[in-house]
């Protein structure tokens, strides 16, 4: 019993640690003073200047942006990639793996400052289009690797039996392997849309020309020290979360409910 | 002299969130047994194993072990080990350490360790296999290191269970032989959980039935197969024919609106009772020289004898013969006063 | 199978964006000149002897000195955590895993953020200190104020894959390790901790690469005073504009990261040939 008590006391400091900071941003994005440990009185003042920034509000339409085509562009290629990959063997499928995983064990800033070098060799010109493809590349990997498994644990003759009953192998891709791999997809998609609206040291060296997003806009606030306004975005993206969650976990219980059925 | 009871399980009860799994049994073991706990899945009989083994606390009762009271003595201090249902061997150990892994506990003398460690894979033949990684391993090698581990602790007791439930059918007839002559030099007592009703007769000094978390019969094999005590235990073990009946008085009794002689007494004048038949205990006559005739359904040949469905007026009788007849064709029945196995009726909210 | 000709166009994309730009690094790195003039590149090895003549080799050794010294508190920290979770009943053990990944789905920057606003000179942390009737402390700009900001972005690296290998673990052993004699503290040491290994390595290379090459936590909780190895490169190539010498940096950091996977993984006996992954 005291066992007990102890683990619960323990999961308790680790909870405060991790949601502490998070609160106390929360709570003084209302108030009605620019230094943070001194309560004036409630206001909703930085939520009102948060909403006239134009160059948040610009970040916040590029990071929504970037990160919806990222998840959809990096799912269809992923998802045709990760077909082909589980149909290979030997020596291409073991090099394609590999350096499948180079983005993944690679520390961000070098991924970033490889793809910015790239992009120089090539004279793009940085901003929206190179956020973007960067964005598509660190992606992909992780699109492929939540695919994968799903194919190795579908039936390996449903391929074949669905072409032993005549079906071209377009056909069979749409109305047999995709639908059974669909977990995999749509977990793929939802991570390449939270790497992506996440990300700030892959974006923060491959943009240019003004263009940001809400991370690079934070990093620069934040720079230069405590602001209320970044406050109230916390807030704001904290509960956006909360909701995000609560959608996917009630479609989550619809579907159990409709499989079970 | 008379052999002691190693263990006494003592009004044992156990729920599980509310829901009783073991009802009041009562079980005693002696030393030396090859005891069996036979019964369907959810029977309770793996529940009263993992008590004996120290994995769970009873509800209620006592569980006495060399006549101390261990019901709360953890697992590790107990002197019985197991084998376990899939093994359940230490995948990051080899066979050596997995058979070493109790004795290094108890700060066994390294020289002692490895003579007993060779000494146990001579017992289950896979000397030489010391190094080898657990995957390495075929299903029926890893049974033999299982029991290997939990024997060179030289438990007072060994609790087996399901320990061939993994096997393919031959391995298993050959482990069931095995393990029963490994008991017999081993000298120590085996519990052992099975739901295979064949192997608890092959292997088993005693055999407790268990059905709905109660005991239904303890017994040899031979009085389980030839005297069961009700109709459960009748269907479990072997196959069975039962019948409705009505015992008119002591040593007669009426069925399919026959009057049959039979061996039983003690039933109050027409009581409702079941009839238990054994398939091999119907004789075949011609169809006029039985006391029961019917039409056959069905034919299988089992290997050794005939399996035959035949129908009367109002059942459909299971005979093992090695007579065969066509389907279609008319046949009698007759059975011996022996063979006639007269039940209780249970009303079903007794069990 | 015809499948198989579906993999050529992320091979494709592979090729242009993964391999070509890494050996772009590799060529800066072993080149000097202007970074934006390739007539005026010319090979020899300059980046690495200026790395380490010059105080960067210290740098270094400070970042990596600072990444293994969170990655250990990650593991004494995160290790109970996951224990503790993975014991519990399915139900609750979702709802605790889910508090634990909830703080990490907030922006990476806002959650160091945050610390400004505990740390600081007028921070929650010094008030409360200052109305005991102490006096304030300098929490913020030090390399404790980095440290405890690794820590707390990538506490749940550490307890994620800890947490999925031990829910999965056979409570079977557990029962044998104790059916042969072993109390709960051999049964941990012997059985429990060497099959978590691999969640434990997993564990220890998520939370070691993104320390080490942080410049983040440092830029933000460090000052200028604090600067690790990813301050390095972000300097070179963001404001300084010798990629050659950032290009040169970023090997070395690859190089040492890949030093300590292959170590980190060679206790990893059962590690998968492919698909497994961090995940």
């Amino acid at each position: 019993m005291v066992e007990k008590n102890l683990n619960k006391l323990y999961m308790a400091i680790i909870f405060l640690f991790l949601y502490a900071p998070i609160i106390i941003l929360i709570v003084f994005s209302f108030n009605d003073s620019k230094m943070i440990g001194n309560w004036n009185r409630f206001t909703l003042k930085w939520y009102i200047e948060l909403l006239r920034d134009r160059e948040v509000l610009k970040a916040l339409y590029n990071t929504i942006l970037i990160s919806i085509l990222t998840a959809i562009i990096s799912t269809v290629i992923g998802t045709i990639a990760a077909i082909g990959i589980y149909n290979m063997n030997g020596l291409g499928k073991r090099l394609i793996l590999n350096l499948n995983y180079i983005p993944v064990l690679n520390p961000d800033i070098v991924t970033a400052v490889s793809l910015m070098t790239l992009f120089r060799l090539f004279g793009f010109q940085f901003g929206l289009t190179t956020m973007l493809l960067s964005h598509i590349t660190f992606c992909l990997p992780y699109v492929i690797l939540s695919i994968l498994p799903k194919l190795k644990q579908m039936n390996k003759h449903l391929a074949e039996a669905a072409m032993d009953l005549g079906a071209t192998p377009s056909y069979t891709l749409r109305k047999v392997i995709i639908p059974e791999i669909r977990p995999g997809i749509i977990t793929g998609a939802l991570m390449a849309f939270t790497l992506s609206i996440d990300d700030f040291v892959i974006s923060f060296f491959n943009t240019g020309h003004g263009v940001s997003n809400l991370s690079i806009t934070i990093f620069s606030m934040a720079r230069r020290g405590i602001n209320p306004v970044i406050n109230a975005l916390s807030t704001l993206m904290f509960i956006g979360l909360i909701i995000l969650l609560l959608i996917i976990n009630k479609r989550a219980d619809k579907n159990t409910l409709k499989e079970r059925g | 002299m008379e052999k002691q009871n190693i263990i006494d399980l003592k009004n044992i009860s156990m729920s599980f969130d509310g829901e009783k799994v073991l009802k009041d049994i009562n079980l005693y073991v002696k030393e030396n047994e090859f005891l069996t706990l036979l019964g369907p899945s959810g029977c309770g009989k793996t529940t009263t194993l993992r008590i004996i083994g120290g994995f769970e606390s009873p509800t209620e009762g006592k569980v006495i072990f060399d006549g101390k009271d261990i019901t709360d003595v953890p697992p590790y201090e107990r002197q019985i080990n197991t084998v376990f249902q899939k093994y359940a061997l230490f995948p990051h150990l080899n066979v050596y350490d997995n058979i070493a892994f109790g004795l290094k506990i108890k700060k066994t003398p390294k020289d002692v360790i490895k003579e007993k460690v060779e000494e146990m894979l001579r017992l289950v033949n896979l000397q030489g296999y010391e190094k080898r990684s657990i995957e390495q391993l075929s299903g029926g090698q890893q049974q033999r290191i299982a029991i290997a581990r939990a024997l060179v602790n030289e438990p007072k007791v060994l609790l087996l269970d399901e320990p061939l439930g993994a096997l393919d059918l031959k391995l298993r007839k050959e482990m069931q032989i095995e393990l029963k002559s490994m008991q017999k030099r081993v000298g120590i007592t085996f519990i052992y959980v099975t739901h295979d009703q064949e192997e608890a007769l092959t292997m088993s000094d005693t055999v407790v039935v268990m059905d709905k978390g109660r005991i239904q019969q303890i017994g040899t094999p031979i009085d389980i197969y030839n005297e069961p005590k009700n109709s459960f235990v009748a269907d479990f073990i072997g196959e069975s024919n039962i019948i409705d009946g009505i015992m008119h008085e002591d040593y007669i009794v009426e069925f399919s609106g026959k009057v049959f002689q039979c061996v039983d007494k003690g039933f109050q004048k027409e009581e409702d009772v079941e009839v238990v038949i054994r398939p091999e205990d119907i004789e075949i006559v011609a169809s006029n020289d039985g006391i029961l005739k019917g039409v056959v359904n069905s034919v299988t040949f089992k290997g050794v004898h005939y399996e035959m469905f035949v129908k009367s007026d109002d059942y459909e009788w299971m005979i093992h013969s090695t007579i065969m007849k066509d389907v279609g064709s008319e046949i009698g029945m007759t059975i011996k006063p022996e063979n006639l196995h007269i039940m209780k009726k249970v009303k079903s909210d007794e069990i | 199978m015809k499948f198989k000709r579906y993999s050529i166009p992320y091979s494709l994309w592979l090729l242009v964006f993964i391999v070509i730009p890494l050996v772009l690094v590799v060529y800066y790195a072993f080149t000097t000149g202007d970074s934006q003039d390739f007539s005026t590149f010319q090979f020899n090895m300059e980046n690495f002897k200026r790395f380490f003549t010059h105080i960067y080799t210290s740098v270094l050794l400070r970042s990596v000195n600072l990444a293994l010294v969170s990655t250990v508190l990650c593991l004494l920290l995160g290790y109970p955590i996951a224990f503790i979770i993975s014991k519990e009943k399915e139900k609750t053990r979702n709802i605790l895993i889910l508090f634990f990944v909830i703080p990490m789905w907030m922006n990476f920057l806002l959650r160091t953020y945050a610390w400004l606003a505990l740390l600081g000179k007028n921070g929650i942390i010094n008030i409360i200190i200052t109305k005991l009737g102490f006096q304030p402390l300098d929490l913020l700009y030090n390399d404790s104020a980095v440290l405890l900001g690794m820590v707390y972005n990538f506490l749940p690296f550490m307890v994620l894959p800890i947490y999925s290998v031990l829910v999965k673990l056979d409570p079977k052993l557990v029962e044998a390790a104790e059916d042969l004699g072993a109390n709960r503290i051999i049964t941990f040491l012997k059985v429990i901790f060497p099959l978590s290994l691999p969640g434990v390595i997993t564990g220890i290379s998520m939370v070691f690469i993104p320390a080490v090459s942080t410049f983040v936590i440092s830029s933000l909780l460090g000052g200028n005073k604090s600067n690790l190895i990813g301050n390095l490169i972000e300097q070179q190539f963001r404001y300084t504009g010798d990629w050659h010498f950032g290009s040169a940096m970023s090997i070395i950091l690859m190089i040492f990261i890949l030093l300590t996977m292959i170590f980190s993984y060679k206790f990893d006996k059962e590690k998968e040939g492919d698909g497994g992954g961090l995940w």
